[in-house]
């Protein structure tokens, strides 16, 4: 059984960076080839080696009125121009069909320093920023301030994040879960990424020189965004169309946390996927967005990948457009994904800049006879272009635009997708303790053979996740080798992702200055670093994403997980959901006023994390695999609210269930258990019994981790799953249902069916 | 070897790269494949020596870094008081 695959388009764009404050005039520069980078002026650099930025020179009022992480509101400019540019009429569209992806890496990290710095200095701390911090906030935010009510997601590989969420966007218009989306990236700049480069040593002294000197990165800010929407929807509405966005690649180094592999293997591995899945030939690639950063390690590899993909091409032309706004993190892909569809538009290829004459010639040693486009703009038609990002983890990205369609090159499968293994981490409470914490030694690992070598480099977040996809991975009699890691992937959701490295990290450089962060912490305090250790330990070299979005993200990731089977980008998937609890979190949570014990008046804090094995109905058989449960259908809806207010009614969590019952093919009442996500917060136990009464009645069965294992957040929605498909295996009943909430006002419902 | 200057970046490796206490000698071998030490973590042990004791190692031979012994050596050597 199959699905085509739906046309995606681009029609509108939306840029703000420290070239520019809007897609025009980012143009305007960067295909003249002027640079942004400047001194930095949003902190002191006095007694660093480097005192190079591209910032973007707008004050955070002048980006928008309301009070949101930097972060946010840079994403609310693009967002904004983006939206007017696509001609979308808000006031007649269904706003529960718009939604919002973006890629972040280092999220609200400049209120994180602005909270600890008052607590440092000892002013008092803002508890409204606490609700800037995290991730999760971002794509919620910008959906309440332009009044949208469809899917949300904020996608955290680090550097190509801005990348895997344009990707993203195609995948759920494909699996028919949003009409449009708000796709892009967004980051600020910040002490924690300054400081975590330069204790890297990986800064430029002076402005970048990629594909070049190769002497270090220059850090950026902004964030692009595209609307990206069916053809269909473009069409009905008479939009003015960009271009067509074919396909993305996505694939993992397994190698090391911060540096590519020299052999450049696993970012040739995106950039054949992303082909493959384009129905495009290499061969026909008119230009490439390179990653580009500047550092020696980057561009040693990205040259051999190029090279040895595409070498002897000078009709390819090649560029890095960081050369010219910096680094810009998780906003990166998406800024050059707007400045390639720009190339496209125009007709033209903007260049890599700093160039000597002498620079040149050696470029033409290196470049294997690639066209590398060097400090001037080059006139050429771009019908079809790749972009490419790179990040911490070993997580590469490519995605593919075109200005013609193309037949569609692949269908979504729609062949039943099993759980076949389970990993759960939890936590249980001791004896007076106040929150539920999760017993994960050394000795726990050393039975799963992992060394002290390797585990001591990992933040707490990241032993969660590796322990339980272990385990899930051992439960499921899966072993990883050369004949299957580039077809295993991985999916982390996470509410709260590795908070504690990056409060940790934060506070020693607000004490000890920007010029001594912590080298040894810097590369824990993305979130995607994570699913790169479960990479590089189990060698798993496939699709690899880690969403931040909530509680409910742990559910979110299953869905996620379900469809990167079914549009054929891995045949195993490890869908996890985590979220870890230290002091820093149980102090984030408690000032921000959401505990207390459990029944009424708030919720006890827990942590894990729980991987759910699933598979393709193939894989399954040839394998032999135990069948927990069948991934029956899924569903999504959100109430706008803003991020951390839980208020609202249990109409969109019914829609939620409801969307998930139809996906299934079943009606509600066919459902015989439901997992809850009741937690001891009234009002969101209230929006709970609302809508499970309204379906229902008190005809079903209500099942809760929660008194198990406390709020564990993404690892307490991703167990309720696990739960329910491991009564299945045993149980009488044919369906049953997992409920999860997430902040913003976003409900998650997964259908499982007995195999 | 001067037991104090030993000790002290026995504490240090302990506290900045996370090496489990009970399973670093003097003469562990910090980059082998027990304990697994990365150009990273030679970035951390060389801010970590320079603000304990003023002693500067980068651009220093890799045979300095061998073992907590050889750091400890280096630092008698270099250390102005």
């Amino acid at each position: 059984m199959s699905d085509s695959i739906k046309r995606c388009v681009v029609t509108g764009l939306g840029l703000v960076c420290a070239l520019g404050d809007d897609a025009a005039s980012c143009a305007a520069s960067a295909f003249s080839g002027k640079s942004g980078i400047k001194d930095v002026e949003s902190f002191g650099t006095a007694n660093c080696y480097s005192h190079k930025g591209a910032e973007v020179p707008l004050m955070d009022e002048q980006l928008c009125s309301s009070k949101y992480d930097r972060t946010t509101l840079l994403c609310i400019k693009a967002a904004g121009e983006a939206l007017a540019d696509s001609g979308l009429d808000l006031g007649k569209e269904d706003r529960r069909k718009i939604g919002v992806i973006l890629g972040t890496c280092i999220g609200g990290a400049a209120s994180i320093d602005k909270y600890y710095t008052d607590s440092h200095e000892g002013r008092p701390a803002d508890s409204g920023d606490i609700l800037r911090m995290p991730a999760s906030a971002i794509a919620n935010n910008v959906a309440v301030h332009f009044g949208l009510d469809g899917i949300t997601a904020n996608i955290v590989n680090a550097c190509a994040a801005g990348t895997m969420s344009l990707a993203g966007a195609c995948d759920m218009i494909r699996a028919g879960k949003a009409d449009v989306f708000v796709a892009g990236g967004c980051d600020s700049f910040s002490s924690l990424a300054y400081a975590g480069f330069h204790a890297l040593h990986a800064l430029a002294e002076e402005a970048c020189s990629p594909f070049n000197h190769s002497n270090g990165i220059t850090l950026g800010e902004g964030s692009g965004v595209l609307i990206i929407e069916s053809y269909e929807h473009a069409v009905a509405r008479g939009a003015k169309i960009y271009c067509d966005v074919l396909g993305a690649g996505v694939s993992s180094d397994a190698y090391h946390i911060t540096a590519p592999r020299p052999d450049g293997e696993g970012q040739m591995s995106a950039i054949r996927r992303a082909a493959r899945n384009s129905g495009v030939d290499l061969s026909e690639i008119d230009y490439i967005n390179a990653h580009g950063t500047g550092t020696s390690k980057n561009d040693e590899a990205e040259f051999l990948s190029l090279r040895t993909l595409f070498g002897n091409r000078p009709d390819l032309a090649v560029s890095s457009t960081k050369s010219m706004n910096g680094h810009c993190l998780g906003a990166a892909g998406s800024i050059e994904a707007v400045l390639t569809v720009e190339a496209m538009n125009r007709g033209e290829v903007p260049p890599t800049i700093g160039y000597s004459t002498e620079d040149i010639e050696a470029l033409k040693e290196k470049s294997g006879g690639i066209g590398f486009v060097a400090n001037e703009k080059q006139t050429k038609d771009v019908g079809i272009a790749m972009s490419n990002s790179f990040a911490f983890g070993g997580n590469n990205a490519s995605i593919v635009f075109s200005g013609e369609p193309r037949v569609a090159a692949r269908e979504r499968n729609m062949d039943p997708v099993y759980i076949t293994g389970i990993g759960e981490v939890t936590g249980t409470k001791a004896e007076g303790a106040s929150g539920y914490t999760a017993d994960i030694s050394p000795e726990v690992f050393k039975q799963h053979g992992v060394k002290t070598a390797f585990l001591r480099k990992l933040d707490r977040f990241s032993e969660l996740v590796l322990l339980s996809g272990i385990v899930a991975l051992e439960d499921a009699g899966i072993k990883v080798d050369d004949t299957n890691a580039d077809d295993i992937g991985i999916v982390i959701g996470t509410s709260d992702g590795p908070m504690t490295e990056i409060v940790n990290f934060q506070k020693l450089v607000i004490e000890n200055g920007t010029e001594n962060g912590s080298a040894f912490m810097f590369p824990n305090t993305v979130y995607n670093a994570a699913g790169g250790y479960l990479s590089i330990f189990t060698g798993i070299k496939g699709y690899n994403i880690t969403i931040a979005n909530g509680f409910q993200a742990g559910l979110q990731s299953v869905m996620y997980a379900c469809e990167t089977i079914r549009r054929g980008d891995g045949s195993i998937m490890l869908a996890t959901g985590a979220d870890e609890m230290t002091d820093v979190e149980s102090e984030l949570y408690g000032n921000a006023g959401y505990l207390g014990n459990g029944r009424d008046s708030g919720f006890e804090l827990g942590e894990g994390s729980v991987t759910l094995i699933l598979e393709s109905s193939k894989s399954a058989s040839e394998r032999g695999s135990k069948k927990l449960a069948q991934i029956a259908g899924y569903g999504t809806a959100r109430h706008s609210v803003a991020y951390g207010k839980a208020e609202g009614t249990g109409e969109a969590l019914a829609r939620a269930i409801e969307e998930a019952a139809a996906d299934a093919g079943i009606s509600a009442s066919d459902i015989r258990t439901v997992y809850g996500f009741a937690n001891g917060s009234k009002t969101l136990d209230e929006i709970f019994n609302e809508a499970v009464s309204k379906i229902w009645g008190n005809g079903i069965e209500v099942k809760n981790v929660r008194s198990e294992c406390g709020e564990a957040r993404a690892a307490s929605a991703a167990l309720s799953l696990a739960r329910a498909a491991k009564e299945m295996e045993t149980g009488e009943g044919e369906y049953s249902i997992a409920l999860s909430y997430g902040a913003g006002g976003i409900y998650s419902a997964v259908v499982l069916k007995k195999a | 070897m001067n037991e104090e200057i030993a000790a002290k970046i026995k504490n240090m490796l302990v506290e900045r790269l996370r090496i489990p206490e009970d399973e670093l000698d003097y003469d562990s071998e910090l980059f082998g494949e027990d304990i697994g030490l990365d150009s990273i973590d030679s970035i951390e042990i060389i801010v970590g020596l320079e603000s304990l004791f003023g002693v500067d190692m980068s651009g220093s031979g890799k045979e300095n870094f061998q073992s907590i012994r050889t750091l400890t050596k280096y630092v008698e050597e270099h250390k102005e008081d």
